[in-house]
């Protein structure tokens, strides 16, 4: 069985969240790389819909300096 | 009738009189525009994810109004660009009527240790409701051996959560002295 993958599936499907709070962070960061990064669609695994609802608020997130728009490790 | 929240980062050197100027002038603002506020209230000086005008920390203030005109709505947004203490703000639409928060944070951190406090004592009961049934009974010794272990994790819980927020403390106070 060397082909068995890791079925992948949408986080907030599954936890039946629909509603995606700018102010959670410990949600959010789960979506992104170290680097800041929000992580593709298909890495993830999230449906399209809660996707679009996730880069929203990572992106509102951002902007009111909760979450980095990036993470290089040039700040001291 | 929409409703509205805006979050708005202050400059952390103020102190708390400071602070509520500008809250007032902001509620001030808001009341002269016509807007109806839900609730206004610190949110908590928190490290920022990066540098605004090389300012490390910033409190937060939230502000939820509501409003039935969107005629004075770029005006606010314009006023609170121009608030020198005000480092960044943002205001959105929200889909449902915000609940009244609530003040008193500190009360929410004691309810917590009282439900630890309570969670232990109830193991601890459990326990020893469990000792006195084993002594008539000598059949459960296997369930007393497990008791122990999880008085263990309710007793250590509290500490790690009291190790990180000193960590915080520590960090914060190294910065300020650094600043």
């Amino acid at each position: 069985m060397a082909f068995q993958s890791k079925r992948k599936y949408c986080y907030f499907k599954e936890n039946s969240i629909t509603d995606i709070d700018y102010k959670d962070i410990k949600l959010l960061k789960r979506f992104v790389t170290d680097q800041g990064k929000i992580m593709p669609r298909r890495v993830t695994g999230t449906s399209a819909k809660m996707h679009r609802k996730l880069v929203r608020s990572i992106k509102k997130a951002r902007n009111i300096a909760l979450m980095p728009y990036t993470n290089t490790g040039t700040e001291s | 009738m929409k409703y509205y929240e805006s979050l708005y980062i202050v400059n952390p050197n103020y102190e708390q009189g400071k602070l509520d100027e500008v809250m007032k002038t902001v509620s001030e603002t808001i009341s002269e525009y016509g807007f109806k506020t839900i609730n206004h209230f610190v949110w908590g000086k928190k490290r920022l994810a990066y540098n605004i005008q090389e300012h490390k920390y910033g409190s937060y203030v939230m502000l939820h109004f509501e409003t039935e005109s969107l005629e004075n709505l770029d005006s606010f947004e314009r006023f609170m660009v121009l608030q020198k203490p005000v480092l960044r703000n943002q205001t959105i639409v929200l889909d449902e009527k915000p609940e009244k928060h609530i003040e008193k944070a500190s009360s929410s951190e004691e309810n917590k240790k009282n439900e630890s406090k309570s969670l232990v004592e109830k193991t601890v009961k459990s326990s020893n409701e469990i000792k006195s049934k084993d002594k008539e009974q000598n059949n459960l010794k296997v369930v007393e051996e497990e008791a122990p272990e999880v008085e263990k994790e309710t007793e250590e819980a509290p500490e790690v959560e009291k190790e990180t927020e000193e960590e915080v403390r520590e960090e914060y106070e190294e910065k300020k002295e650094n600043q």
